[in-house]
Parts: structure tokens; C-alpha cells; sequence
């Protein structure tokens, strides 16, 4: 228990709190206080909880999409020189097109709902996972495609059983990379677009001067990336569970 | 030429020859399609050529430009200062554990509200929030970078009673730099993303502001456009980037051998 760390917090807190009550500060800066309070209420009443839910919602489809086209394409590009070497210039040109940039666009052309979030969070979210999964195949170890060899074991089951699990640690790093750079590209969206979710709550909250309700909703969208980290490392951990043993095993 | 380098320029070769192909199905699709969302891609060119040199486009890439450089000065150099104070003592690492680790999760846009009703949605808000969103990255290169720093260094420095602020500087900045400079390289194109998230919100000039009033416009090759554009930019900004990398790490890559990559 990080105890300096988290006193270190309380101690910020709690001076924000003195200063804006001092200085009368309420009218640029929600006090601590009464953003705890305003996030209990905004979780309990559900319009805070209800907007999460929706931005949750979107967010995974969104990025399932990015998972399901990424990996495959990783996969083959790795393994493959031709396949490499055709899509190199494509990649190359499309990947550093920002996916913020693509919001206006995307909502001219599936309008303002889901399928809108769906394209941009997937757009944003598949590069990084595309070319760690690319990395982590083209690293994969001759010597395991030897004993595959010896073993009878190619084509599609060599993909599956040598090539994936051998990429896997990399394609975990994309996949934790990319869920960052999905949830900033998913809530910047829903802020745009206002309709739904808890950027779209937060736009409301700005709109409306509402400054505890909007200190809240940014304090639950922070929350939300540690708990989405949180979840995939501990994932990672166990799906690679082999991984830390193999390094542990060669000190 | 070599055996090596022909395959190479074929490699290259092939895979211009599969975007001139893209480019083509492209082309026939929207022509076929007629679609008001998927201009054909000579529509897009012929605009793009138009759009580019003109001198409203080019004021709002020179607006957004001015403000990367800005936010990521500011951003790039109070990451690199506290990352040195973090990296070389334990106790300021555990006391600020808790807060980065919050900070550095939280999806920039959430600031940017909050920015807007301290400072207003102009450019003090955008250059924050660029500064905001760049610090990150480069923070915990430079943590990992000044860890990662061999004992024989700080064994040496020890013996020349180098400590305090010098031997950070002098010592652990220099020994970090590959490290700090892989931290910098992601926070550039953080650093775009987030010119055009603070620009898309508000009023006033540059390359976001120019995407969305052109969204409203109903624009779309001039929307395309400027998307590809902020495409180019992003891809110049790296290339450059390498190149600066490469010079200001001349004397590392002479001590370890040439880059991997």
C-alpha cells in the first residue's frame, strides 16, 4: 500500500477544497466536495450510470471491430512477404490520418449514432494492434516453425497453434495501446455529437455551467481508463501466464 | 545493385502498384455509386490541389503548427524535469504514483471542458490541453529511461560526488535520452490528435476548426482533403522527427551500434 501516494492525493484535495471555499472560486472550479457529491448522485439517480452504460456500449463494439480486422491482417502481413510488401504503402498512408479528424466525416456518413462510434473508435483503435500483431509474428522464433515442421504441423494449424500463441505477449501490447487511444477517440465523439454517452454528458454539463456534474463525469471518464487498463493487464497476466514463468526461468 | 536492394525496390514497387489499384477501385466505386459521401478519388485530388496552396488552408495549418510546437514544448519539458526528479528519487516516485497513474488514464477530451471554463475555448485552452496530453508519454519514458540507467553509471557518478540537480542533468538526462526521445516520438502524434480534438470544439482558426466548418458546409471533397492532409503532416512530422532523433543521438548509436529500426 502506496501510503505517501494516496496521502499525497488527499492532501491536494483537501487544499483545492480550502482554496475554492477561501477564495470563492466556485464559479471556475468545482470543489471536491461537490464533485464527490454530484458523482454519488449522478451514479445513483443513473444519469450519470446510464450515460457509462452507453459509452461502455459503444466502446467495446467499436473496439471488437478493431480486434476482429486488426489481428487477422497482423497475422498475414507477418507471415507474409508478398502480403507485406502490398499493403505497406495503403498502411502507410492511411495510418497517421488522426481518427478525431474522420468524426465530422464519419457522421455525414452514418449519421449520429452507433454505427458512427463504431467506425471512428475501430479506426483509432486498429492501427496499434495491427502493427504489433505484424511484429510480434515477423519476431516469432524460426527454431518453433522448425519443430512445427518436424511435427507434421502447417498451414492453418501451424497459424493457430505455433504462430499465434508466439505473437500473443505482442498482440496484448497492441491491444492495451489501443484501448487508450479508443476511449479518447470514443468519449471526444459522443462530446461532439452530444447525443448519448458520457461525453455527451459532459458537453451538457459545460453547456449548462453545471461545474460539479462536469468535474464528475471527467472523474468517472478517468476512472474508466484505469478500470479498462486494470482489467487487460490482469488479463494479459493470466491469458500469458507462461510468459512471466519463461522470464523468471532464464534468471 | 545488389540482390538484396532489387528485391527491395520490387517490394516497393508492388506495393505502389496496389495503392495506384486501391486508388482505381476507389475511383470506379464512387463514379458507379454516385454517393454525396464518397467523392471520386480525382475529385479529391483535383480539390486537394486547389484547397492546399489557398491561403485560408494554409493560415489554419500554420494556426494548428504554432500551437503543436507550443503545447509540445511546454508539455515535452515539464515531463522531462519531473520525470528526472521521479526517476532518480523513490520517495517522489511513490509520493506521485497514484495521481499520474489517474492523470495519465484520464481520455484528454475530459479536459478540455474543464478547460474551457477556466481560460476560455482559445488558444491558452488548446495549448493546455496539447501540453496536457504530451506530458504522459514522455513522463514515463523519462521515469523508465533514468531507472533503466546501468549502476556502473551511478556507481561512477557516486565516486565523483556528482548528486542533487547535477547529476540529473548531467548524468541521468543524457544516459535517458534513447529512451526519452521514444516517449517524444509518441507524444507527436498525440500532440496532432489532440490540436485537432481541442480545435474540433470552439471557434477561431486552424485545421480542425477548417474540418468541421467545412462539415457544415456539407463539403465533403474539401472535408477529404484536409483529412489526407492532416494524414501527409502526421507522416512529415515523424520522418522528421527520425531525422532529429538520429542527429541528437549520433554518439549513442556509435557506443551500442546502429539503430534496430
Amino acid at each position: 500500500m502506496n501510503v505517501a501516494g494516496w496521502l499525497f492525493v488527499l492532501a491536494v484535495l483537501v487544499l483545492a477544497e480550502i482554496a475554492v471555499r477561501l477564495f470563492d472560486l466556485a464559479d471556475s472550479v468545482a470543489a471536491p466536495s461537490a464533485t464527490l457529491g454530484a458523482f454519488v448522485d449522478g451514479m445513483s439517480s443513473g444519469t450519470l450510470s446510464d450515460e457509462l452504460g452507453r459509452t461502455l456500449g459503444s466502446y467495446v463494439q467499436g473496439f471488437a471491430l478493431a480486434v476482429a480486422v486488426g489481428v487477422p491482417l497482423g497475422i498475414a502481413i507477418g507471415s507474409s512477404r508478398t502480403i507485406e510488401d502490398a499493403t505497406a504503402v495503403v498502411i502507410e498512408f492511411l495510418r497517421p490520418i488522426p481518427a478525431v479528424a474522420l468524426i465530422p466525416l464519419a457522421i455525414l456518413v452514418f449519421g449520429l449514432g452507433t454505427p458512427m462510434l463504431r467506425f471512428v473508435i475501430a479506426y483509432a483503435a486498429v492501427w496499434p494492434i495491427l502493427v504489433h500483431t505484424m511484429y510480434g509474428v515477423r519476431g516469432v522464433d524460426r527454431m518453433l516453425y522448425d519443430v512445427a515442421a518436424t511435427s507434421g504441423v502447417r498451414g492453418a494449424s501451424r497459424i493457430v497453434r505455433v504462430t499465434v500463441p508466439a505473437a500473443l505477449p505482442s498482440i496484448a501490447t497492441g491491444i492495451r495501446v489501443s484501448a487508450a487511444i479508443a476511449l479518447v477517440v470514443c468519449v471526444t465523439a459522443e462530446f461532439f455529437v452530444g447525443t448519448a454517452g458520457v461525453g455527451a454528458y459532459m458537453q451538457a454539463q459545460q453547456a449548462a455551467y453545471r461545474l460539479p456534474q462536469l468535474y464528475a463525469a471527467a472523474a468517472l471518464a478517468g476512472l474508466l481508463g484505469v478500470a479498462i487498463d486494470a482489467t487487460l493487464r490482469s488479463g494479459e497476466r493470466h491469458a500469458l501466464f507462461w510468459v512471466g514463468e519463461e522470464q523468471a526461468r532464464q534468471r | 545493385m545488389s540482390a538484396r536492394a532489387v528485391a527491395r525496390l520490387g517490394g516497393v514497387l508492388f506495393g505502389a502498384l496496389v495503392f495506384v489499384a486501391a486508388l482505381a477501385i476507389w475511383e470506379a466505386w464512387a463514379r458507379s455509386a454516385e454517393s454525396f459521401f464518397l467523392p471520386p478519388a480525382s475529385e479529391v485530388a483535383l480539390r486537394a490541389w486547389d484547397v492546399w496552396p489557398s491561403a485560408g488552408f494554409l493560415s489554419a495549418v500554420g494556426a494548428s503548427l504554432k500551437r503543436l510546437a507550443a503545447g509540445y514544448a511546454i508539455g515535452a519539458i515539464t515531463a522531462v524535469s519531473v520525470g528526472l526528479a521521479m526517476g532518480s528519487s523513490p520517495r517522489v516516485r511513490r509520493m506521485l504514483g497514484p495521481t499520474t497513474e489517474f492523470l495519465r488514464a484520464l481520455p484528454v477530451i475530459a479536459v478540455v471542458p474543464i478547460a474551457i471554463v477556466l481560460v476560455g475555448a482559445g488558444d491558452a485552452m488548446r495549448i493546455g490541453v496539447i501540453a496536457f496530453g504530451v506530458f504522459f508519454p514522455v513522463l514515463i519514458a523519462t521515469v523508465d529511461g533514468v531507472r533503466a540507467v546501468p549502476l556502473e553509471i551511478r556507481d561512477s557518478a557516486a565516486l565523483f560526488h556528482v548528486r542533487g540537480v547535477e547529476r540529473s542533468v548531467r548524468v541521468y538526462l543524457p544516459a535517458a535520452l534513447p529512451t526519452i526521445f521514444a516517449g517524444l516520438r509518441t507524444s507527436l502524434s498525440i500532440g496532432l490528435v489532440l490540436v485537432v480534438i481541442s480545435e474540433i470544439i470552439g471557434e477561431g482558426d486552424g485545421l480542425g476548426v477548417y474540418i468541421r466548418s467545412q462539415q457544415t458546409l456539407f463539403n465533403v471533397p474539401e472535408m477529404y482533403a484536409a483529412i489526407l492532409f492532416l494524414g501527409l503532416l502526421g507522416y512529415a512530422l515523424n520522418r522528421l522527427f527520425l531525422v532529429v532523433e538520429r542527429r541528437a543521438l549520433t554518439w549513442h548509436y556509435g557506443a551500442v551500434g546502429d539503430p534496430v529500426r
